[in-house]
């Protein structure tokens, strides 16, 4: 859709009137580069990305930087804005790594966006760090250069689906929908063995395309084959009008769960009353128990950021700010700028952060269990994780005319 | 069988949508011969407008309706005076331009002045149903469809028995008899497009009851009133209502019986076949 939207004279224009100048780094920063979505379709999650870098580059610098070698650099930010556009983002990764010469990367929002730039980062050896994509598929391809901070897309779903067993009544089916992207494919090829394994029976798996706003027939589908619990992968935009379009046909399965939408506040606010009682997930809360070298711990980071930027953090925001860590890590570990030597100290990092322990598989990507939340009246709640239940659940859903 | 009746229902339902959504397209293209690429831009636009008047000045955005259009046709008009009417006699490859352009600005500033969130019109009884037998009827899409066969209605007996829309049709099948009939073209024009652009923003607020508005909906909601225009044909709204309706249930049984992500495969393929059998549309003439 993007490519027909902005055509060449529209991506002409707006780089002319949108492209910030580029400042020259002094010899001695040290410039980070990134490409993110600030205008278009997902401008609202790509935001979190801009704020977050800034946020935490501003924050390493007023503690002196990054220290090498026993000297120490200031950290320069040099963002591009992609337009939510994915050819555009590649050019500007190559941009960054060849005419700005920036020394080490950070990514872009979403899994499609990781995937592709990753090619980038690749075919130049210069490492990048990334908390926008969690699809599978960006860490398959044994590329050395890669380093994902978001959860594994395969597994969004998992903690929910251990969950369910310790709901009463069971549930008995499940109906699975997924939007046709990167991510969200990952998600369901990662959900769907979870479910045989539970001993689910899978009543509905239906893909749809991104961006759909018509979801009436799939939810009369849902309700006649009566399934107990339906779990979405899609985006927000999406999953807004599933849950309002379920309301007005009352379709009510014992539960739903969505991949995304759930942890931002945006997304409640839209919904309103009717975004009660929806299941999600994440990989991280603003809790005082994640300790973090620059900010102290992951509560006062949420609160410093709502402070400074005017909306709560969620966990696209903590990955953000926890990859520029993880540069700075990786930097002081390797006691270089060196790229292939940041590369090698990013394989083998172990350091805590406001976000969670940092460290990576071998293909490069974090292991990070998700927390289960649901919306409970005005509030989200933890409701399930590693240590089990952490509070009762709403379970099941009334039906929309008795809420 | 109650399935497929509850989305037979469905799919007219979301038809009655998709026809308001193509109306003004269609009037501005028949008369003017525009292609306006940034109708999905105003319906957006519409959107916002009734979101703000319900939110901030709590007017249900049924009963403002009329006030959403009379903003709309007003925008459409001034655009169409200082803007368009600049294009009007080039070839059709500079109003594309045009209206592309158009459709881009008003993207990105909606975007400054409004921000990528996303907003519902949300009234209490957005999301409240009737009950038929098994079916089940949405009360705010039931509410929709009833306004798009009254706009459709209303606009095709304005266009039959008034004298303004007489004029606008006579403009559209000849230009120089109707001036020779002392048709003045240019406030014309701006009145069909300011029509047109009404239409699309009660189009809007329709979407926003039972959608969700954004800066970015408007592209992907032009490309949709396009095919219909195609298949419903420009002459008459009854075409329009009646490709509308048509689209809905195909993208319906569509979903159904092969799956969502080929509804999209299914309307265009329509399209292409609707341009091969009968080009000038399912109701237009054949010849």
């Amino acid at each position: 859709m993007s490519s027909s939207h902005t055509g060449f004279l529209s991506r002409l224009f707006l780089l002319l009137i949108t492209c910030v100048p580029v400042f020259a780094a002094a010899a001695q920063d040290v410039v980070l580069g990134a490409s993110v979505q600030l205008i278009g379709p997902v401008a609202n999650t790509g935001r979190y990305y801009r704020d977050s870098y800034q946020f935490a580059i501003d924050k390493i610098n007023a503690a002196g930087g990054v220290k090498i070698a026993g000297q120490s650099h200031k950290l320069v930010l040099k963002l591009y804005d992609n337009q939510s556009d994915v050819n555009l983002s590649m050019r500007q990764y190559t941009q960054l790594v060849t005419e700005d010469k920036v020394n080490l990367l950070l990514g872009p929002f979403a899994s499609n966006f990781a995937l592709a730039d990753s090619a980038i980062s690749e075919k130049y050896k210069v490492p990048m760090v990334q908390g926008g994509g969690a699809s599978d598929q960006i860490f398959a391809r044994k590329f050395q250069y890669i380093f994902g901070t978001l959860a594994p897309a395969s597994n969004y779903f998992g903690s929910t689906i251990s969950m369910l067993k310790l709901l009463k009544p069971a549930p008995q089916s499940v109906a699975l929908l997924y939007a046709d992207d990167a991510f969200d494919v990952s998600v369901a090829e990662g959900t769907r063995p979870m479910l045989k394994q539970a001993g689910l029976n899978i009543v509905l798996d239906e893909r749809y395309s991104t961006n759909a706003t018509d979801f009436n027939s799939l939810l009369s589908q849902i309700k006649s084959r009566n399934a107990d619990v339906v779990l979405v992968a899609g985006h927000e935009t999406e999953i807004l009008n599933f849950v309002r379009q379920a309301k007005s046909l009352e379709v009510a399965p014992k539960m739903y769960s969505f991949t995304v939408g759930v942890p931002s506040e945006d997304f409640r606010k839209a919904l309103g009353k009717d975004a009660n009682y929806a299941f999600g997930m994440t990989p991280w809360l603003p809790s005082a128990e994640l300790k973090d070298r620059w900010f102290g711990d992951a509560e006062q980071f949420a609160k410093a950021y709502k402070a400074k930027f005017g909306y709560d953090p969620d966990y696209h925001a903590a990955s953000g700010a926890a990859d520029v860590e993880t540069l700075v890590q990786a930097m002081e570990d390797a006691g270089s700028l060196d790229p292939q030597k940041v590369r090698d100290a990013l394989a083998r990092i172990k350091f805590e952060s406001l976000y969670g322990p940092i460290a990576f598989n071998a293909n490069g990507q974090i292991e990070l269990p998700q927390m289960v939340i649901q919306v409970q009246g005005d509030n989200v709640v933890e409701i399930y994780g590693l240590k089990g239940l952490i509070k009762q659940p709403k379970y099941p859903m009334p039906a929309w005319n008795q809420r | 069988m109650d399935l497929l009746a509850q989305i037979l229902v469905n799919g007219v339902l979301q038809g009655g949508l998709y026809a308001v959504m193509a109306l003004g397209l269609a009037l501005v293209w028949g008369v003017l011969n525009i292609v306006n690429l940034a109708h999905g831009a105003f319906i957006m636009l519409g959107g916002y407008a009734s979101w703000y008047l319900y939110t901030y000045l709590h007017i249900d955005p049924f009963l403002g309706l009329p006030l959403t259009a009379v903003v709309m046709f007003a925008l459409g008009y001034g655009i169409q005076r200082g803007l368009l009417n600049l294009v009007i006699r080039a070839p059709m490859f500079n109003t594309l331009l045009i209206t592309f352009g158009l459709e881009v600005v008003l993207t990105y500033l909606a975007q400054l002045v409004f921000s990528a969130d996303f907003r519902t019109i949300n009234p209490p009884y957005a999301g409240s149903s009737l009950a038929l037998g098994p079916l089940v009827l949405p009360v705010a899409r039931m509410a929709a469809f009833a306004v798009a066969i009254i706009l459709t209605v209303g606009m095709w007996l304005f266009l039959l028995h008034t004298r303004l829309g007489r004029a606008i049709r006579a403009t559209a099948q000849n230009l120089v008899a109707a001036r020779l009939y002392g048709v003045e073209p240019r406030h014309l024009y701006a009145m069909t497009f300011g029509l047109g652009i009404a239409l699309a923003g009660m189009a809007g607020t329709l979407y926003g009851t039972v959608s969700q508005i954004n800066p970015y909906i408007g592209a992907s909601l032009t490309a949709k009133s396009f095919a219909i225009s195609i298949i419903g044909g420009l002459e008459n709204p009854l075409g329009v209502l009646v490709g509308g309706l048509f689209l809905g249930i195909v993208e319906s049984l569509t979903t159904l019986y092969i799956g969502q992500t080929y509804a999209d495969v299914a309307s265009f393929g329509i399209l292409v076949l609707v341009l091969i059998v009968r080009p000038g549309g399912l109701l237009g003439r054949t010849t």
